[in-house]
């Protein structure tokens, strides 16, 4: 039976995605800034992922995954982004913060998250054969995404993960009934 | 014990990922129905969010450019006095209006029905493609691979479209490609490919006989079908730089394209294109042609050589 905090979790994360998206397909792309922008669907997904552990890091990023899939504007593979962020979510919430995320994991995790993003993207945009995905562009892609997104992390990483906690009864890796 | 749960969820989740990345590849109805819808949703919604936001993301882009507004600024201080005022008056009105009226000129030359749109949101998909939201659908006539163009040129095409709002794919995308013809006299055929933000272009002739000169003007071919859905006479780039033979057939040239990517706003939707349209007569003005001299020598036997020189000028583009 879902109490309102579990509910008020989830409509939490909802909105955040969202919001994320929004803010990153209406503002942060259409600067087309040099290189390529940050990721702030990334942030979002690695800050809930380093609060809430493993299961709920590879949840949040097939929710995230599914939103850059589909909602406007997008035109890769429907399911590439799901694929990808739900790893990089997978693989974050494995890093053991404790109780307080210290500074230092949160850029590794951002900066691991950044490159291990853009590979898995490529390899399996390559693989299964997209359009878009060149060398060319993975190295660019490369670049870009780690130096902006280590860029932003200060910002946004601590704000989501403070919201995240706010509403998080028990930490991950407490005994308890999830 | 929650290690293996949560391999359990991760495990499921890929599988489903990959399940939606199969569908989508085998181009099933289901998934673009649900982006179509997703399209519908949200479309409006990253138009106001569009409108609140842009100011602001002028403002940063604007910080980037401030070099070029520099140079820009000394050339036409030089040129009339009454473009300072002009230039004083820049704010996004007035360029959407500069934009609208160079649009409608365009189209006007071309006869094309057109639907005028605006960018309300892009997505550079970690740079591996980039594309862009406009805030006209399906209700305003448009439809899926229906060529895009904006004041200076070719801009992309159409691939997904909602009720209000349609997504297109932009013309500087690695691997984008279009068949184009040269402005020039031989009005050679020849394919465009884009090789991603920032890059330039690469022309590629068929005609091995063709030599490419720098400055020359490309406008899409137009040939129909699927492969090449574009409409004609759309205005595409010129050649910057001719590339060694390098053992190929034909030759092939770097092109910087007319449109700028980087600040796409008012575009248009060319939802109709007449079955004839005059050949170039949507390009830019080509330069005002240079007078060639040729010195011929003539020599007889037993007199001394009478050289005869003669000028003539190539022809530039008749509107």
């Amino acid at each position: 039976m879902p109490d309102a905090l579990a509910v008020q979790r989830i409509l939490l994360r909802v909105f955040v995605v969202f919001a994320a998206y929004l803010a990153q397909v209406g503002l942060v792309d259409r600067m087309r800034l040099p290189l390529v922008g940050p990721d702030l669907l990334l942030l979002v997904v690695i800050a809930f992922a380093l609060v809430g552990g493993r299961q709920r890091g590879a949840q949040l990023g097939f929710f995230a995954g599914l939103v850059a899939d589909l909602l406007p504007p997008s035109n890769h593979l429907v399911g590439l982004f799901a694929f990808t962020y739900t790893l990089i979510g997978y693989a974050v919430g494995m890093i053991d913060t404790g109780e307080e995320t210290s500074v230092l994991a949160s850029f590794a995790a951002v900066a691991g998250g950044s490159v291990a993003m853009v590979l898995v993207y490529a390899g399996l945009g390559g693989l299964v054969g997209d359009d878009g995905v060149t060398a060319h562009a993975t190295v660019h892609s490369l670049i870009g995404t780690v130096v902006y997104d280590v860029i932003l992390a200060p910002f946004v990483v601590p704000l989501v993960a403070r919201t995240a906690r706010r509403l998080e009864p028990v930490g991950p890796r407490t005994v308890g009934l999830h | 014990m929650r290690n293996r749960r949560a391999r359990l969820v991760l495990t499921l989740l890929l599988l489903t990922a990959f399940t939606l990345i199969t569908l989508d590849y085998r181009k099933s109805g289901a998934l673009s129905g649900v982006r179509r819808v997703a399209s519908s949703v949200f479309g409006p919604i990253e138009h106001v969010v569009g409108d609140v936001v842009h100011p602001i993301g002028s403002w940063f882009s604007g910080i980037g450019h401030i070099g070029s507004y520099k140079s820009e600024n000394k050339k036409l201080h030089n040129q009339v006095s009454g473009l300072q005022t002009q230039l004083r008056l820049q704010n996004r009105e007035h360029q959407l209006y500069l934009q609208a009226v160079k649009l409608l000129h365009l189209t006007g030359l071309a006869q094309y029905t057109i639907v005028p749109t605006e960018v309300t949101a892009v997505s550079t998909d970690l740079g591996f493609g980039t594309s862009v939201t406009i805030d006209r659908g399906s209700a305003n006539g448009v439809a899926v691979n229906e060529t895009v163009i904006n004041a200076s040129g070719l801009v992309g095409r159409v691939t997904s479209v909602g009720r209000t709002s349609a997504t297109v794919e932009l013309a500087d995308n690695d691997g984008f490609i279009v068949g184009c013809r040269l402005s020039s006299k031989a009005a050679t055929i020849g394919q465009v490919t884009a090789n991603g933000a920032g890059s330039p272009m690469t022309l590629q002739v068929f005609d091995t006989t063709t030599k490419l000169v720098i400055g020359e003007q490309m406008v899409t071919l137009g040939s129909g079908g699927r492969g090449d859905p574009y409409v004609p006479e759309v205005p595409i780039g010129t050649i910057t730089k001719v590339l060694p033979i390098n053992g190929q057939l034909s030759q092939s040239a770097e092109v910087k394209p007319y449109v700028d990517f980087s600040s796409l706003d008012l575009l248009a939707v060319v939802v109709h294109s007449p079955p004839t349209i005059k050949h170039d007569s949507l390009l830019p003005a080509s330069p005002s042609p240079e007078p060639t001299a040729t010195v011929t020598v003539t020599a007889t036997p037993g007199t001394k050589p009478s050289s005869s020189s003669s000028a003539s000028s190539s022809s530039g583009t008749t509107p």
